[in-house]
């Protein structure tokens, strides 16, 4: 992939925190859930005041289903490419999982069976994405709390499968490794190996909390020492063009966000990008 | 890929994704091969996803019902899909719902009186204050 741009450190903007974001140091991009916004509107407020100074803005969709057995909706992808217009996006963001079958809808992001045969309807999926945005397309690696029985690829492999039929770009999501080492006994070293890291467009790291042994990615906790530990681990392997903290309700003081900012730099011991 | 071949593997997949969705939001009984108490896990993990969602969509309802608002949604989402029109409409149904339960309290607001997007009032400030 010819052109990632480097991003530096960033933090998922949302109305809840949309002054203190705007107001916060260290912050070198953003991103907003692409559902959120309404083009026809306009940029809510602090969005168009951070584009002013410069700042890139991610759309990060949640709800084109991917993963899903039906291609995705036209008025989905329409949306998303106008959210990439609208902010004049270096790339997009969505998911490796299905949100919805037939009419049911899961209302979050559900792992897809690893088959080779789900491997296809996924890659037609995302090529028919890819041909309605403007703009590169990044997929991330979902948590998940359940496994698919008879699933016949690795997590790593089905993403390397993507990446080589499509030329899709990667946003992993180092908590949801840690994720799915918890609720599956997965390696994380094995999960970074397995993937083309060189298609990396940048990470996602959150925190969240275990309840009776298995892991809950509620991006609702301070970042734990595990997954800035995969976060070191990914740094080993590639130089990551951004890295970004989501943080999704019980929003703490703007000084603990910052400080989770702070934590991040100092596990990619980067120096700040700009 | 064949538009045949990715016809049928397409009507698998979505097979398959339809039982498990059907048994995690609809009540459907759980499909074979599936850790039930990771099914559980997930489908309660779904309704929380959900209930937090309706709480942000409805923020003064969730005020009224006090501290019995996650008992009462358990209750109303469990085997009841989210319908269509996203949190906004889970949040109407889920107030149809208490109605229908004479749970909703007297204090409870009418939809329309619910929070519109913050920035949004704050984008219609500035624009007052010029």
């Amino acid at each position: 992939m010819s052109s990632i741009p480097r991003l530096g450190v960033g933090i998922g903007w949302r109305p809840e925190i949309d002054l203190t974001v705007e107001r916060m140091a260290g912050v070198d991009f953003v991103e907003v859930v692409a559902e959120q916004l309404a083009p026809r509107h306009g940029l809510p407020e602090s969005l168009r005041i951070l584009r002013e100074r410069g700042m890139p803005v991610i759309p990060h969709g949640v709800g084109l289903s991917l993963g899903g057995a039906e291609p995705p909706r036209p008025e989905r992808l329409e949306h998303l490419a106008a959210c990439a217009e609208l902010v004049d996006a270096p790339l997009v963001s969505e998911h490796v999982a299905f949100v919805r079958a037939g009419d049911l809808d899961a209302g979050h992001l559900m792992p897809v069976p690893r088959t080779w045969e789900a491997l296809e309807v996924v890659a037609e999926n995302v090529a028919r994405a890819q041909a309605a945005l403007p703009v590169p397309l990044a997929l991330e690696n979902v948590s998940a709390l359940l496994e698919w029985p008879g699933d016949e690829l690795t997590e790593e492999r089905f993403l390397a499968e993507l990446v080589a039929r499509t030329g899709v770009l990667l946003l992993v999501d180092v908590a949801n490794v840690y994720n799915n080492q918890v609720n599956f006994g997965l390696s994380p070293e094995a999960f970074l190996d397995g993937l083309p890291l060189e298609s990396l467009a940048y990470v996602h790291v959150a925190g969240g909390y275990a309840k009776d042994g298995v892991w809950h990615d509620t991006h609702t906790r301070a970042v734990p020492a595990q997954v800035h530990g995969v976060l070191a681990e990914l740094c080993a392997r590639v130089d990551p063009p951004g890295v970004l903290l989501e943080w999704d309700g019980d929003y703490p003081s703007d000084a603990a966000l910052a400080a989770e900012l702070g934590r991040i730099r100092e596990t990619t011991g980067r120096a700040r990008v700009g | 890929m064949t538009d045949g071949g990715a016809g049928s593997a397409r009507e698998r997949l979505a097979a398959r994704q339809a039982e498990l969705l059907t048994a995690l939001v609809a009540g459907g009984p759980p499909p074979e091969g599936f850790d039930p108490v990771r099914l559980r896990v997930q489908r309660d993990s779904l309704i929380a996803k959900r209930r937090g969602l309706v709480a942000r969509a409805a923020p003064l309802l969730v005020h009224a019902l006090d501290g019995e608002f996650v008992p009462l949604f358990a209750g109303y989402a469990d085997g009841r899909p989210k319908p269509a029109g996203g949190s906004a409409a889970d949040a109407r149904a889920f107030t149809a719902w208490l109605e229908a339960a004479g749970r909703l309290p007297e204090r409870a607001p009418a939809p329309a009186e619910e929070a519109r997007p913050r920035w949004w009032k704050r984008r219609l400030r500035r624009g007052r204050v010029g």
